[in-house]
């Protein structure tokens, strides 16, 4: 990664700005009161309101441009290579079943030793399932075949 | 660099909020006087010394935080105005070399 050489000095000047207004905003809204124009016990009056809500305006905004100008900070960075971007976890599709005792030949260039023999094993045992399958239904056959014989007989 | 270019690196989304600080500073320093709260040829009031102490601070900083900024993005752009010119040329000379 190119690491070259930012240039912060802008962005800590709008932060900077930006910190000193939203800190003056705090003040605003403190002020009636701690200067003692707002009397206790009393309706605000119009300065007060006025201060109160310019007060959280400015300070809401100028946490705004603090946020702009920082964020702005972190994207130079970030081009400048300082800072690595953050790496988004890419969600993993899972792969489709393929049967590896149907055709073990033809992924066998790109297989190890063990997928070699299971995808062998699994064949072999395929087989023996068949032949099992085949010889269960043929004796299944067979004994219908007799019962069928023998009520026959007994009719 | 075309001049859109040159205007999005001089004034960042930033700059524009602190222009609205601006404003709203130079409402503030205003305020006691269109709102009637200071009594007309009086000493100024507590109310009246904060809000435009306060203003005119906001009213400075906001200024000195544009103004810095364009600053600052403009000896950027001059900065890197030779290094531009030289990979351009570099450009240009590359294919008639070949």
């Amino acid at each position: 990664m190119r690491i070259t050489q930012p240039a912060l000095g802008k962005y800590i000047c709008g932060m900077v700005a930006s910190l000193i207004i939203a800190l003056a905003g705090g003040w605003l809204i403190l002020a009636p009161f701690a200067l003692g124009y707002q009397p206790y016990s009393a309706s605000w009056t119009s300065q007060t309101v006025n201060d109160f809500v310019m007060g959280i305006s400015v300070a809401v905004v100028g946490l705004i441009s603090f946020a702009l100008f920082f964020y702005s900070l972190l994207g130079a960075l970030r081009a400048a290579g300082v800072i690595t971007a953050r790496l988004r976890p890419v969600a993993q599709t899972p792969a489709p079943y393929q049967p590896q005792a149907t055709a073990p030949q033809a992924s066998a260039p790109s297989q190890s030793d063990l997928d070699r023999t299971l995808a062998t094993l699994a064949e072999a045992l395929a087989a023996d399932l068949t032949a099992r399958r085949q010889t269960g239904s043929d004796q299944q056959s067979d004994q219908s075949v007799e019962q069928m014989m023998n009520r026959r007989d007994a009719q | 660099m075309n001049v859109r270019d040159a205007r999005r690196r001089l004034v960042s989304p930033g700059s524009y909020i602190l222009f609205l600080l601006l404003l709203a500073g130079i409402w503030l320093t205003i305020s006691p006087f269109v709102m009637a709260t200071q009594p007309s040829g009086m000493h100024w009031i507590a109310s009246t010394i904060n809000n435009v102490t306060i203003g005119t601070i906001m009213i400075v900083v906001s200024l000195l935080g544009m103004l810095g900024y364009m600053l600052f993005a403009l000896r950027d752009l001059i900065r890197e105005a030779p290094s531009k010119q030289a990979m351009e040329q570099q450009a240009s000379q590359s294919p008639v070399d070949q």
